[in-house]
């Protein structure tokens, strides 16, 4: 493979994109040792970036508008894996879900991180194809229905973390399809009027569980539903953000958060609370600089795409990436309700690492043929 | 951008989505501002708060020993489990009684108190929920720290008594404060909280603020289940005060050997010293183990066999020599000749009173023993003439009595260093309710006081001050126990906040005696009586010793309060040796075993002996010293 490299692919490489991305994964293992440094974690994700790496490189250095053609099958695939992980004795179930597949030697993996890329694919071949002019009702149903089929067997795991991610996918994909304004304003509105009445009626009707109406409330006021059950992961996370103050605590872990287990999951899902405990403010505030620099990095190259089908892909994965950040870190900063959405490039966890990665290599390989044609 | 199209503003969207996330980014950093710059004082407190514990480290209570340092009461290092608030707080535990009363055989009722009692408390209190937790208890524990983390074995002192049942009275014993002594603010104020081991009856109670030491604590480091981490720092608790008392535990053994040689094995020996109140020996049977108070208090057959000991009809449970309260019977002459003195009504020159053999009193007559013509106050006592002091008391009349009563203390306690002494009874108490029914003081109630019966219940300890008092000069001194507080020393630096100043040693303070006023005359007077009762011919022949002049009197107290009819009078013997220089008073009373000198003489002579035995071993111990 390195052969077929040339000297031109290696000149428009964008080496400062890979640099920010392989930067805050380095700071992230830091962080997951931080978070459990008797566990194995820390080196699982050192091993898991240069897998990413070798993933990154090789799509990085294909040509995007060949696998972006090859889509619907990466797309079929994509749904048979989900499939498959419903399967008992394929599936694994952690936590009453059912969202891995374990695999000999790697260990486990989780379709749904996967099957976002399929997904963003196979909507930017349609949305790619389409000319000047507003998006039309039949092009928004297709690009739902893309959406739709991997989303229904994500919830039959169920995984609504996982789910909810999927959303800004087509949301950014409409919106440069040419959505009509008034469509966006009108989404934003109802979603405003909606959302409480629908969490209402939720509540009434049992539709939503209980366990989820309580980490809601959880966020909206914490202190005051007990703090030793469902608000107890918004209080620890706050706390423990808090008590990074400025600059962090020193290397004094004996007595952190995670060391004495009052953080939930401090190498995953709130590993954003650990940087926050042992990095401080000035850390926090340089790591969401570089994902606003990694973010600009990804917009600039959706500007110089060559084609439509590039510029979604690149905007499709970076409105994913941010709408995750948001997530993650809003939960940890205790405005946003406990969901299990892991902190791009961040949390630990091999497929997440994995999928970021193999994004932000068809970001690189847009980038790289921007002057062709 | 080749693909941008005019129709779809296709540059300002892209632009629109990249605003949104640095708006978005902006949110969260204001966000991570207000949490760790605007707040971060706050949460860094909460985090201190829910890991740093304080886990109080009991303090041993100060051992007591007798006069020769023979250990009387120790605490000993033993596994306690204990039950903490804090993970429990919030959660019901109902379903884990049944649990914790099956894996540590604790009384289910007992579970259901604690758990009511913690769930009342600060959320970082620990209680014991078992104490002398065996290895079975340990392992159960250790087995179920995932599931109940609010279980933690620790090493505790306790308190133990090695000679059980022997000096229980006066030893008392120690457990947790009752929720309703907490509720006095003078408690508060000492500092006690919940679970804290006080004593409970005797020096144990009464000494209780130098016996009980000061609790330490361990600065400790917990994780979210409340598991110790690690330890910041131990502050050592300060133990309590060692307390050496005027117990002499040989003698203390012969007496109580002497009342379990008794026909009923019920009653009372004291000893003193006459010449300075110390108590050399206290003995009240029936006796109870104070060990089973200490261990037995969480356990099904400990809880059974404390609920027995009360309910015991003949009372085990209290100090017979100082709640007791009974008829002093003859014993009760002693006072009165003094009383009789003192009031001109005889004089040690015409001290003769007429016996007649009884007395008639309205149509009804009451007999004397024997028939004594018109004997002197010595014959009297030495005899226990009842008609001499029949008609004694009719010529001091009640008020003359009463009078004796206040000069002897009969109305007050002694002040002895034992908790809930309780108040003779004389006719100064029944005077007032007595007038109000009977509308006057009959002469017959005042016939019947003079041979302490009747309206006269006085307790042993009172009985054997007054009349010991007799050896040395008419003074009184306050029965005690107390010889010496050992000093403890300081813990810590001083100036810093942990730190406990040491604690002086201090001895009985001995105040003045009270002084029972009498000429030299008067004071031969009386202990030629006493002399004679043993020496002379007396109700006491039996009790002569050879070489060892005993002063004493009799007494045969009739009873009825026990409502037991045909029982027995209660016997007594009040003496004290050398009848001319005292070095110890010996009172011997046994419930319903019949005559004083028969039953209670031979219990004090075996004390005497005893006594002898020991000191003239010392004696010969230190010729044997002198010769080397």
């Amino acid at each position: 493979m390195v052969a077929i490299i040339e000297k031109r692919d290696l000149r428009d490489f964008d080496w400062l994109t890979m640099l920010i991305a392989v930067a805050i994964v380095c700071f992230g293992v830091w962080q997951i040792f931080n978070a459990q440094p008797t566990e194995n974690y820390w080196s699982k994700q050192i091993i898991g970036l240069g897998i990413a790496l070798v993933a990154f490189a090789v799509v990085g250095f294909s040509d995007y508008r060949r696998i972006v053609d090859a889509a619907p099958v990466l797309y079929g695939i994509g749904l048979v894996l989900l499939v498959l992980v419903l399967i008992p004795g394929i599936g694994m179930k952690i936590n009453g879900q059912q969202c891995w597949i374990r695999v000999p030697l790697i260990g486990q993996f989780q379709p749904s991180e996967f099957v976002k890329i399929p997904v963003v694919l196979m909507l930017a071949k349609y949305f790619g194809a389409r000319k000047s002019g507003s998006l039309k009702l039949k092009e928004m149903l297709i690009g739902i229905a893309i959406l739709a089929a991997p989303l229904g067997l994500i919830m039959l795991e169920p995984d609504a973390g996982q789910a909810i991610t999927y959303f800004p996918l087509l949301a950014v994909i409409f919106f440069l399809s040419g959505i009509k304004i008034r469509y966006v304003v009108i989404t934003i509105v109802a979603g405003i009027v909606l959302a409480p009445a629908a969490y209402w009626a939720g509540v009434k009707s049992g539709k939503i569980k209980d366990y989820q109406r309580q980490r809601i409330e959880a966020i909206i006021d914490p202190e005051s539903v007990d703090p030793r059950g469902f608000a107890y992961h918004t209080i620890q996370s706050m706390i423990t953000v808090g008590k990074g103050g400025l600059t962090g605590i020193k290397g004094d872990t004996e007595t952190s958060q995670a060391k004495l287990k009052f953080l939930p999951e401090p190498h995953s899902d709130f590993i954003f609370a650990v940087t926050a405990e042992n990095t401080g403010f000035v850390g926090c505030i340089s790591l969401l600089l570089a994902y606003a620099i990694l973010i600009s990095r990804l917009v600039a190259g959706a500007r110089e795409a060559p084609d439509r089908a590039g510029m979604l892909v690149i905007m499709a994965i970076a409105g994913g990436m941010m709408f995750q950040i948001f997530m993650n870190v809003g939960m940890v900063l205790g405005f946003l309700p406990v969901i299990g959405v892991p902190l791009p490039l961040m949390s630990a966890g091999l497929s997440a690492i994995l999928s970021t990665f193999i994004a932000i290599g068809f970001v690189i390989s847009v980038k790289m043929r921007r002057f062709v044609n | 951008m080749k693909i941008y199209d005019h129709t779809q503003n296709l540059g300002i969207r892209v632009s629109t989505i990249q605003i949104i996330a640095f708006v978005l980014l902006t949110i969260l950093g204001a966000r991570l501002y207000y949490l760790q710059i605007v707040r971060g004082e706050y949460y860094d407190e909460k985090a201190e708060n829910q890991r740093i514990r304080l886990i109080p480290i009991p303090a041993p209570r100060g051992a007591i020993f007798d006069r020769n340092g023979k250990i009387l009461v120790d605490s000993r290092p033993t596994y306690n489990v204990t039950l903490s608030n804090e993970p429990i707080k919030k959660i019901d535990v109902t379903d884990r009684i049944d649990d914790y009363a099956m894996g540590l055989n604790v009384d289910r009722q007992y579970v259901v108190e604690r758990l009511n009692l913690i769930k009342k408390q600060n959320e970082f209190e620990t209680m014991v929920l078992k104490e002398n937790a065996t290895i079975q208890d340990i392992t159960w524990v250790e087995a179920h720290s995932m599931e109940y983390p609010e279980l933690r074995v620790e090493l505790q002192p306790q308190r133990v008594y090695p000679l059980k049942q022997t000096l229980a009275h006066v030893l008392g014993y120690v457990g947790e404060i009752s929720p309703k002594e907490l509720e006095k603010p003078e408690v508060r104020e000492k500092g006690l909280r919940p679970g804290d081991i006080v004593g409970k009856g005797g020096l144990e109670q009464y000494y209780d603020e130098y016996l009980r030491g000061k609790p330490g604590y361990r600065k400790v480091i917990v994780d979210s289940r409340g598991r110790v981490q690690s330890e910041i720092e131990t502050i050592p608790p300060q133990a309590g005060q060692d307390l050496v008392s005027t117990i002499d535990l040989d003698l203390q053994l012969a007496a109580e050997q002497q009342l379990a040689n008794s026909s009923t094995k019920r009653g009372v020996v004291i000893v003193t010293d006459p010449n300075n109140g110390e108590v050399l020996a206290m003995a009240s049977m029936p006796s109870f183990d104070p060990n089973i108070f200490v261990q037995g208090s969480t356990t099904p057959e400990g809880r059974k066999q404390i609920a027995a000991y009360w309910q015991d009809e003949s009372r085990p449970l209290y100090n017979r020599a100082t709640q007791g309260r009974y008829h002093p019977g003859s014993t009760w002459k002693i006072p009165e000749s003094v009383a009789g003195l003192q009031q001109g009504v005889i004089t040690v020159k015409d001290s003769h009173v007429l016996c007649g053999g009884g007395i008639t009193i309205g149509n009804k007559f009451t007999r004397c023993m024997g028939s004594h013509g018109a004997p002197p106050l010595d014959l009297a006592i030495t005899k226990s003439c009842d008609g001499y002091y029949y008609h004694l008391a009719l010529k001091m009349k009640i008020e003359g009595l009463i009078q004796m009563v206040e000069n002897f203390d009969f109305d007050k306690r002694t002040g002895i260093d034992l908790p809930n002494e309780k108040i003779s009874q004389t006719p100064k108490t029944w005077m007032p309710s007595i007038l109000k029914r009977e509308g006057k003081w009959s002469d017959i109630r005042t016939v019947y006081a003079s041979i302490g019966q009747d309206t006269v219940v006085v307790t042993p300890i009172s009985l054997l001050r007054a009349i010991s008092s007799m050896g040395v000069h008419g003074r009184m001194y306050i029965p005690h126990f107390l010889k010496e507080f050992k000093p403890i020393g300081a813990i810590g630096t001083e100036g810093e906040s942990t730190y406990i100043p040491e604690r002086p040693g201090f001895g009985f303070p001995h105040p003045e005696p009270k002084i029972i006023e009498m000429t030299d005359e008067q004071n031969a007077l009386i202990l030629k009586g006493m002399w004679g009762v043993v020496n002379n011919g007396g109700t006491a022949g039996s009790v002569k010793m050879a070489n060892w002049e005993i002063a004493g009197k009799t007494g045969t107290a009739q009873n009825s309060e026990l409502g037991s009819g045909g029982a027995k009078d209660h016997a007594w013997f009040v003496s004290f040796a050398p009848a001319y220089k005292p070095e110890i008073a010996v009172l011997a009373m046994i419930e319903n075993s019949g005559f004083g000198a028969a039953n209670a003489g031979p219990a004090a002579k075996g004390v005497y002996e005893a006594y002898l035995q020991k000191r003239n071993g010392r004696q010969t111990d230190n010729q044997d010293v002198a010769k080397k």
